[in-house]
């Protein structure tokens, strides 16, 4: 790529090395999809959460289970908590933006329920709210972090973390794009595996 | 895991097996997205270049952003225009707003219209002269966008789209000024480097503006821009 700017070539070159490291957690990525797999099969629905760019990521993964892409795949309950403005800047107005996410889990989630927060830096408090509370709920809990994972990879806040390992915010939005994208694919291919989920029943 | 999850093991599927082709399944996909995003890099480096500049000097002019797109690709706009105009750190805070995020104007369009106008009539409302239309589509052939690309060419904005496949219809608009498409059959991999195309984009017309030292400037052309427009 000599012949083109450097600029350019610099900022695309940040982005492969995180995404090695992706390929070197691939044995928690698939540990992941398969408690994932168990909870949808269980009657569970994924509930995801997250600030800013993330929050679109969190509505982004809703769409990809509910509806899929590849023709052909189930549809499968997932729901963003960051969708319904009325909600969240209610709640962030009586009771703060740390509950905002918290608040919905308790009310509308279930045991059988995946959590899955996502933080750039793995600072955000109500993510991290989000995710104990959900665990105290009995859900299992998924965080999608960055740069050194921060107080939600610290305190071993959700059963599964995975960690974009960059501290340009831009490039952990991307390698945890390809991380759900990898999630919701693998989840199918655990769920078409006859026996593997058996003798329990999808709801 | 057997002690966790013992009726796994009450049938003949081999669940070691299955992890293991999941495992490199995932090595796979990172294979698949670093080899796409140089192909990327190798075709449009100079062009994103283009892009940003141009960009930057409808920004310099007082120019506002509008992103627009469907499903993941709408996840895609409102995180673009987010990113523009709040982008946190010592970055530059620039106006930027995603077409995708008023439920009332979207549903009030598709039921008393059509889904094909919710964003041309938002151009038409809102588009000006100097201001960006950014566009994103993994097909390339969202009527929706085809219909904003030409509204906002009519209006002298700036457009920039950013598609997959072969580009679709996208890439036989006139009404398109910068066309980026992701050549990829996987719908995934298309996403995950149409996200690094805005994100380079981003960086890039900050870079520009930098170097320009234009913040004041950006200011009073604005403030110019907006009187112009409420006197038209």
């Amino acid at each position: 790529m000599q012949d083109h700017p450097t600029t350019v070539v610099d900022l695309f070159e940040r982005r492969e090395a995180p995404l090695h490291r992706l390929a070197d957690d691939a044995g928690a990525i698939a540990d992941t999809c398969h408690a994932m797999a168990l909870r949808f099969h269980r009657g569970g629905t994924l509930r995801v959460f997250g600030n800013g760019a993330a929050s679109t990521d969190a509505q982004h993964v809703s769409v990809e289970f509910v509806h899929p892409v590849i023709v052909g795949k189930r549809a499968l309950p997932a729901v963003s908590l960051t969708a319904d403005v009325a909600t969240m800047t209610g709640i962030a107005y009586t009771t703060g933006l740390d509950e905002v996410f918290a608040h919905q889990l308790r009310q509308l989630g279930a045991a059988p329920d995946i959590a899955l927060g996502i933080s750039v830096d793995g600072r955000c408090g109500n993510v991290l709210r989000g995710l104990t509370v959900a665990r105290e709920l009995g859900m299992l809990t998924v965080a999608l972090v960055g740069g050194d994972g921060g107080s939600i990879a610290a305190t071993s806040a959700a059963d599964h973390v995975l960690v974009a390992q960059s501290d340009d915010p831009r490039v952990v939005k991307e390698v945890h794009v390809t991380t759900y994208h990898i999630l919701w694919e693998l989840v199918h291919v655990i769920f078409e595996q006859p026996g593997v989920l058996t003798p329990e029943v999808v709801a | 895991m057997s002690s966790l999850y013992p009726f796994l093991y009450s049938e003949t599927t081999d669940l070691d097996g299955v992890l293991a082709e999941v495992r490199q399944s995932t090595v796979d996909k990172v294979h698949e997205i670093v080899a796409l995003r140089r192909t990327v890099a190798e075709r449009d480096s100079q062009r994103m270049l283009d892009c940003a500049t141009a960009m930057a000097e409808c920004f310099e002019a007082g120019g506002k952003l509008f992103a627009f797109g469907n499903g993941g690709s709408s996840t895609d706009a409102a995180d673009l225009a987010n990113l523009f105009l709040n982008p946190g750190g010592d970055d530059r805070a620039l106006p930027a707003v995603t077409l995708t995020g008023d439920i009332a104007v979207l549903t009030a369009l598709s039921n008393d219209i059509s889904f094909d106008v919710v964003y041309a009539r938002q151009i038409a409302a809102f588009g000006r002269r100097r201001d960006v239309a950014v566009g994103l589509s993994t097909s390339g052939n969202s009527e929706n966008l085809v219909r904003a690309f030409d509204e906002a060419s009519r209006r002298g904005l700036l457009t920039v789209g950013i598609a997959g496949y072969d580009g679709g219809k996208m890439a036989e608009l006139d009404s398109v000024d910068h066309l980026f498409v992701v050549p990829s059959a996987s719908v995934h991999r298309i996403q995950e480097a149409q996200t690094t195309v805005y994100h380079a984009l981003w960086e890039l017309t900050l870079n520009h503006i930098r170097a320009l030292g234009a913040t004041e400037h950006i200011r009073d052309n604005r403030a110019t821009h907006d009187r112009s427009w409420s006197e038209q």
